[in-house]
Order: structure tokens, then C-alpha cells, then sequence
């Protein structure tokens, strides 16, 4: 299952203008930022799981949760190991390997990587990338042809899914070893991966292109989208919501 | 409606031309399969219909196209996009959107279609191929006949004369293939549209069209009606082209002097052959 | 005959719940050549992958030449199979034609002398050039590429997904006769997934029926192709010359290809 992918819904997210969802995202990202104690992030990532269950999306914020956590474990043994501050903690012979101020810093880092990440992947969960970028060429002026870049990246990205999966299929197909351990070994491998996916993803941006351009591409501008994003009480009132929650993070915590 | 003039394309860095001296006109409501082996210029006619050569693909263009009067070279490809809706051969690729509504959107929005008429356009045509159940679907997670359906009504959202399809029927089953070519058929009959469709599939062809154009090296070899086409059965044995089993047998009766009607095309057809061809023997014995 | 693919109460299934293989039992033995047909999602593709291991059953077993699929790693079973997937842009990854034929044989890890070799008579046989570009080749050069690289490390079974797809008669002949005459002459085992039933007619023995993931019939080409019920039931159009065969008398019986349909009716002519 893809965790980038739009799972449709009709609560009280889903039915924010998709611009709202986007600054919605970035601003509670900005207050897990401004936020420095532990158990403030602690509290931000069970807000936003509390929230997306509660717009039936919480198996799926669990999920994100765990992947990103692999993330900021990655994060928390870097900073674990190269911050120096406070008493030492443990200590190995005459090697000191890490400290108090590591230890804390390293925790607060991590957390604040899958609190900020976390509601910037649940954007992608509850906004049809079509709509945003509709929705920014409508309302945020963004030029067409950006807009446009940005929904085919995202548009190939399932596709690219597929292609990946059964490019790997033929070559396990033909004896390639892919279930070996070796980290060094398995970025070898992955080569003979990379030539068959570069080879079909410029033919397939190349038909796409003339396909889009032989639809009138060049004559679009920013009022030719038929759908229209109304900007409501609901969104002013997630609008205040993150606002509050900004508040609260740069004052107590 | 088409009037290709002596046409020679050769694309840049290619040694030998797609196409060689074509002389090809279109007319009004026909039906227009393009047959030949890989490399026969199939593909490469399907860009010369709408402008895509000589405006997208770089090369040495010698001829002209006439589309409805205009010519390919002096316009660009947009003056013929809304005359000329072409379906290409990679079905994923050519998708613009992620959900079914805003694939047939993008055309109509594009192109300045008032929005007050959209909606009514967008059902119109979503009735019309039998898709109002796909509508608010995502794109990836349709079967390849449903997308291919998607995709033809991206296009007829347009209003095109002329629709071209080059293998619509590549990755799908019988069945599906069939559902495609039905849709087709009915399109050119009811609506009166122009079909050329570049196809592998001879005897979908043969059972659908009403003119087939077959192809080699980049030359028109024949041009008649399928029955007739298909008639060449040793011509098109040294093309390496497949026909009908029924036209093939056909053939070796004819040689053998056995029969000398039409040449069937499908198993009903050679069913009555075959009846004749035992009625002529017994009589004969008699 | 001994078994090459044994299928053993096989259930396979994405989610569980959601099998699109229910309980599938058959074997394939030595030296057959069997065509899998059947509409789209009738589970051909999915039987294929279960064979060289791609896939594992969620029920069941899978035998190979006797090694469990679901013990035995791919990359050891495909020293014994060799897959043919329908797009060869998909298993083509080296920048020449030589290398690509060499690429199976080096992740086999077999001896350097005995890869040259082999390439030479492989680009001999598929009439290929070893500094060849092969991205830049045609559909039809890109697949008897493909096919060269799968060919060249000896499979004991060969498995074709939709080999002719995209292809010209021409190039799909070249193909299918060439892969007839590794079955016959050295005992190849092939199993062709196809929706060309002229095809089918012409080159497989014995075929396997699928609707919905079930075998719905197993058996001799000629019978199979004769049995216009079953075939309706799984969504296929017979081919030609069999289903007028089955139009006409006991005479039209043995009745199958283009060759015993004129003897039969050169045979009623009085001359």
C-alpha cells in the first residue's frame, strides 16, 4: 500500500479547500518546530493521530508514524553520538559515548522530525493533488505549467510503483539475488534496476507531454479550471485551530 | 477530410525514411484500419494526421498534409487538435490526471468550453462510452479496457471529425478488444466520426472496418476493402503479414481451383464456403 | 515422464480473503508444452509467477523439478526456468547486446570461458549484434534480445507471458518457431500464457482452461479447441479452423488446421 496515495472520504478534512489543508499542514509542521520539550512533541503526534482517526484515517497515521519513526531513530543515533553537551552518561573504557545533552537533544530532534513530517504526509491522504494545484492556479495565481509539473510527479509515482516492482521481477526472474543482507551488495544490485525504469520514465514524460499538448496544454490559464474551491467557515475555523496551536508552542512550550 | 500529398518523413538521425512517397486521402465517416509489420511507418502516419510531425518530431518532411483544407506545416498542431483527437499507444502515459472526471476535464477546460456547459458535456460523454459508474475513479486502479475507455472519451469530449488510435487493443483481452472496437463502430456509424486505427489484430480489423491500408517499409502496399485485401493472400504471406485462417484457406482453395467466390472473412462466412465447396464436389461425382 | 511444475491444492491471494488462485492442482510434466488461457484476471499471470517462485502460494505447494518454491530462494529456481515477460523493456539493463545475453549467466555465477562462448553461438542463432545499442532496437530485436538472454543459461522450463504482444506476425513466428524446436529437440519444458487462440492452435499440446482463478478444463489442444462450451464459459473465442470443423460432419472430425481442412476437401473432389 502506498502511503502517498489520496483516500477518499467526506469528513471534516476532506472537505477543507485543498489550499487550507496545505497551510494547515505547514503551520502545525511550524509549531512542532517552535516547540522545545519532549513531551510537547510527544503530545503533537497524538493530536494529529487523535485528529486523522477522527477522520477515519488512523490506521493509516500509525502506519506513517512507524515509517517516519525509522526516520528519527536514524536522526536520534546521529545526534546521540555527536552532541556533547552536559555529564556523561555512558562511558566505555576512556571513550565516552554519549551524554546527558546528547541524550536529550537527540530525543527532542527525532520526535520533532516525525511530529513536523507526520501532518505533511496526511496532506497527501485527505487532498487529491489534482484539486490542489487547481486550487493554487485559481486562488494562489501559482503559474499553470508549475502546477502542472508538480501533479505529474505525483501522478507517476504509481505508476513507477509498478514499473519498479515487476522490473525487479524479471531480473529475480534471471537469478538476481535480492534477498541478500549486505547493505553494499543490495545498492549493487539495485543498478540493473535503475537503466529499465530511466529508460521508460523518459518515454513515458515524453507521450505525455504531446498527449497534454495535443489537449490544448499551451491555451490553459488560471480561470480555465471548472471546479471551484470556496474558501468557508470551516476553514477559518481550522485556520484559527493551527493559529492557537502555534501560539500555545512558541509561549509554553 | 485528409489529404496526404507525396509525403517523405525522415526522422532526424535516421538513416532510412518512416515514410516513402505517400499519397493517402481520408474522406468524410469512413471507418480506416492501418495494417503492417513493426516498422512499416504505422505509427509515424498517426503523427502526420494532426500536426504532431512536422511540429513535435525533428526530421526531413517533404509532401504536404491537408487537414480539412489546412495544411499541417503552416499551422501549428493546435489548429488541428480540435478537428483530429488522436489516442496514443501507451495508455498510462498519455493520462494527464489522477481521477477519471479531471481527465476529461482538461480538454474542455483548456479549450475554453464555457463553464456552464461543462458539466453537461462531461455527463454527455461519460453516457456515451457507459462510463458514468467510473466517473469519480481513480485513473490507476481501472482495468486496461476501462482506461482505454477513458482515454476515448477524453478525446470525443472534444468533438472531434477524426479520432485515430494507434493499437488501442494492444494489451487487452478478446473480450475487452471486442468492447472497444463495438464502441468504435457505433461512434462512426451514430455520430458519423471518422476512425483510422493502427492495429496487430487483423481480424478485428477485417470484421470492423469498411477501407484497409496495409503498410510495408514505410510504402502503401494495398488500399481496398478488407474482403479485398485480404484476398492477397500470397502478397501478404511475403509482407509477414497474418490474415484470417478462413482468408488463408481461402486462398489455397482458390489455387486449387476449388472455389472462386469472395473471400470470407470470419467462421460464418467460410462456413458457406465450405458448403459450396462440398455441393460443387458431390454434384460433381454425380 | 517425470514432473517439472507440481501444483498441490495452491491458493494464492494478495489479502487474505481476496485469493485470485483457489485450490489449483496440476502437474506439468517434462517436456509439455501447455498454453494457459483465459480472459484478463482469470489468473494466467499470477499461475506463471507461482512457478519460478516470483510468487509464493498462501496455500498449498508448489514443486519445481522436486524443490519446494516455497523453501527453495528465486535466484535458485531460475537456474532452472527461464521467464519471457511480455515487455522486454523491462528485463533489458545493460548498455550492449553482448553484456545483456552475458547479465543471467554472471548472476548465476557461471565460469567466464564458458559465458564467452555461449554468447557467441547465442548472437549467432537470434541473428544479433554484441555492440548493439539495445534500447534503441526495434519492439521485435528488443524481445529476441530478451529472449537470448533467457535462452543462453539453458532453462529446463521456459515460460512465455504474452511473448507476441506488440509484435508483428512475422516477428512472433520467428519466436514461436524457434521456441517449438527447443521443445522437441532438446526436451524443453514451455508454458505459454496467451490470448491468441491461433497461436495457442498452432504450437501448444495441451491447454490449460482459467476463469476466476479455477481450472475449468485441462487437455489436448485439439479437444479443448473442439469444446466451444467450456471455452464460452471462460470467455474465449475458439480459433478458426477447429470451430468450422465443428460446423460439418464426422468426416471434419480430425479436422484442425488450415492443411486438414483443404485435404479434407481436396479429398471429397472428384479430380
Amino acid at each position: 500500500m502506498n502511503l502517498l496515495h489520496y483516500t477518499p472520504g467526506s469528513s471534516f478534512l476532506h472537505r477543507l479547500n485543498p489550499i487550507t489543508k496545505l497551510a494547515l499542514a505547514f503551520f502545525y509542521g511550524v509549531a512542532c518546530i517552535l516547540c522545545d520539550s519532549v513531551l510537547g512533541e510527544v503530545g503533537f503526534i497524538l493530536l494529529m493521530l487523535a485528529i486523522s482517526a477522527a477522520a477515519g484515517l488512523g490506521a493509516r497515521a500509525l502506519r506513517l508514524t512507524r515509517t517516519l519513526a525509522i526516520l528519527g531513530l536514524f536522526m536520534f543515533v546521529l545526534q546521540l553520538l555527536f552532541v556533547r553537551d552536559g555529564s556523561p552518561l555512558l562511558v566505555i573504557g576512556n571513550l565516552c559515548v554519549f551524554t546527558s545533552g546528547g541524550l536529550k537533544s537527540a530525543l527532542l530532534l527525532s520526535l520533532r522530525v516525525i511530529a513536523t513530517m507526520l501532518p505533511l504526509m496526511m496532506l497527501f491522504a485527505i487532498t487529491q493533488m489534482n484539486d490542489l494545484c487547481n486550487a493554487l492556479v485559481k486562488q494562489a495565481h501559482l503559474p499553470y505549467r508549475y502546477a502542472f509539473i508538480v501533479t505529474t510527479a505525483f501522478r507517476f509515482v504509481p505508476l513507477f510503483t509498478t514499473e519498479f516492482r515487476e522490473i525487479e521481477d524479471a531480473q529475480r526472474a534471471r537469478g538476481v539475488e535480492f534477498e541478500t543482507k549486505n547493505l553494499i551488495k543490495k545498492i549493487q544490485l539495485a543498478a540493473p534496476l535503475c537503466v529499465p525504469l530511466l529508460v521508460s520514465s523518459l518515454k513515458k514524460v515524453d507521450a505525455s507531454a504531446i498527449s497534454a499538448e495535443m489537449r490544448g496544454f499551451s491555451r490553459r490559464n488560471r480561470t480555465s479550471g471548472f471546479k471551484e474551491y470556496p474558501l468557508g467557515a470551516r476553514d477559518a475555523l481550522a485556520m484559527a485551530f493551527v493559529a492557537v496551536l502555534i501560539g500555545i508552542s512558541a509561549i509554553f512550550l | 477530410m485528409i489529404e496526404i500529398n507525396d509525403v517523405t518523413f525522415n526522422y532526424k538521425n535516421s538513416a532510412e525514411p518512416a515514410l516513402k512517397n505517400l499519397s493517402l486521402s481520408i474522406r468524410e465517416g469512413e471507418f480506416v484500419g492501418i495494417i503492417g509489420t513493426s516498422g512499416a511507418g504505422k505509427t509515424t502516419l498517426t503523427f502526420l494526421l494532426n500536426g504532431i510531425i512536422p511540429h513535435e518530431f525533428q526530421g526531413d518532411f517533404y509532401g504536404s498534409v491537408r487537414v480539412n483544407g489546412l495544411d499541417t506545416v503552416d499551422n501549428p498542431p493546435e489548429a488541428f487538435c480540435l478537428t483530429v483527437g488522436e489516442v496514443f499507444q501507451d495508455i498510462d502515459s498519455q493520462m494527464v490526471a489522477s481521477v477519471v472526471e479531471d481527465e476529461i476535464l482538461f480538454g474542455l477546460e483548456n479549450f475554453g468550453v464555457p463553464h456552464d456547459e461543462i458539466e453537461q458535456k462531461l455527463q454527455k460523454v461519460l453516457r456515451e462510452l457507459g462510463i458514468e459508474n467510473l466517473r469519480t475513479r481513480e485513473i490507476a486502479s481501472l482495468s486496461g479496457g476501462q482506461k482505454q475507455k477513458v482515454a476515448i472519451a477524453s478525446i470525443l469530449a472534444l468533438e472531434p471529425r477524426l479520432i485515430v488510435l494507434d493499437e488501442p487493443t494492444g494489451e487487452l483481452d478478446p473480450q475487452s478488444s471486442r468492447e472497444i472496437y463495438e464502441l468504435l463502430r457505433r461512434l462512426n456509424r451514430e455520430k458519423g466520426i471518422t476512425i483510422v486505427v493502427v492495429e496487430q489484430k487483423i481480424m478485428l480489423l477485417c470484421e470492423y472496418v469498411s477501407r484497409l491500408v496495409v503498410f510495408h517499409k514505410g510504402e502503401l502496399v494495398l488500399d481496398s476493402l478488407p474482403r479485398d485485401v485480404v484476398s492477397h493472400t500470397k502478397l501478404l504471406k511475403e509482407l509477414g503479414i497474418n490474415l484470417p485462417r478462413v482468408s488463408e484457406l481461402a486462398g489455397r482453395l482458390m489455387a486449387d481451383g476449388l472455389y472462386a467466390g469472395q473471400t470470407p472473412l470470419t467462421v460464418e462466412e467460410a462456413r458457406a464456403m465450405v458448403e459450396e465447396v462440398l455441393i460443387r464436389g458431390r454434384d460433381g461425382k454425380i | 515422464m517425470a514432473e517439472m511444475v507440481k501444483f498441490d491444492h495452491v491458493a494464492f491471494g494478495y489479502a487474505p480473503g481476496a485469493e485470485t488462485i483457489r485450490d489449483l492442482s496440476f502437474t506439468i510434466e517434462k517436456g509439455d508444452f501447455v498454453a494457459l488461457i483465459g480472459a484478463n484476471g482469470a489468473g494466467k499471470s499470477t499461475i506463471s509467477r507461482l512457478c519460478n517462485g516470483l510468487l509464493r502460494p498462501t496455500a498449498g505447494r508448489v514443486t519445481l523439478c522436486g524443490q519446494d518454491t516455497l523453501t527453495t530462494p528465486t535466484s535458485r529456481l531460475a537456474r532452472s526456468v527461464g521467464f519471457l515477460f511480455q515487455n522486454p523493456d523491462r528485463q533489458i539493463c545493460e548498455n550492449t547486446v553482448r553484456d545483456e545475453i552475458a547479465f543471467s549467466m554472471k548472476a548465476q555465477g557461471w565460469p567466464q570461458a564458458k559465458i564467452e562462448e555461449r554468447i557467441a553461438s547465442a548472437l549467432d542463432t537470434f541473428h544479433l549484434q554484441g555492440d548493439w545499442f539495445p534500447f534503441e532496437r526495434s519492439r521485435g530485436e528488443r524481445q529476441r534480445i530478451a529472449l537470448a538472454g533467457v535462452l543462453v543459461c539453458e532453462p529446463e522450463l521456459l515460460i512465455l507471458d504474452e511473448p507476441t504482444t506488440g509484435l508483428d506476425y512475422l516477428e512472433c513466428i520467428g519466436i514461436m518457431d524457434y521456441v517449438k524446436t527447443l521443445n522437441e529437440e532438446k526436451g524443453v519444458t514451455v508454458l505459454m500464457v496467451s490470448h491468441d487462440m491461433e497461436l495457442v492452435q498452432s504450437y501448444a499440446r495441451r491447454v490449460f482452461v482459467l476463469n476466476d482463478g479455477r481450472l475449468l478444463g485441462d487437455g489436448p489442444v485439439n479437444t479443448i479447441m473442439k469444446n466451444t462450451a467450456l471455452l464460452g464459459q471462460a470467455r474465449v473465442l475458439p480459433a478458426q479452423i477447429p470451430a468450422l470443423a465443428l460446423c460439418f460432419d464426422e468426416r471434419f472430425a480430425d479436422v484442425y488446421t488450415v492443411d486438414d481442412m483443404e485435404a479434407v476437401l481436396k479429398g471429397g473432389h472428384p479430380l
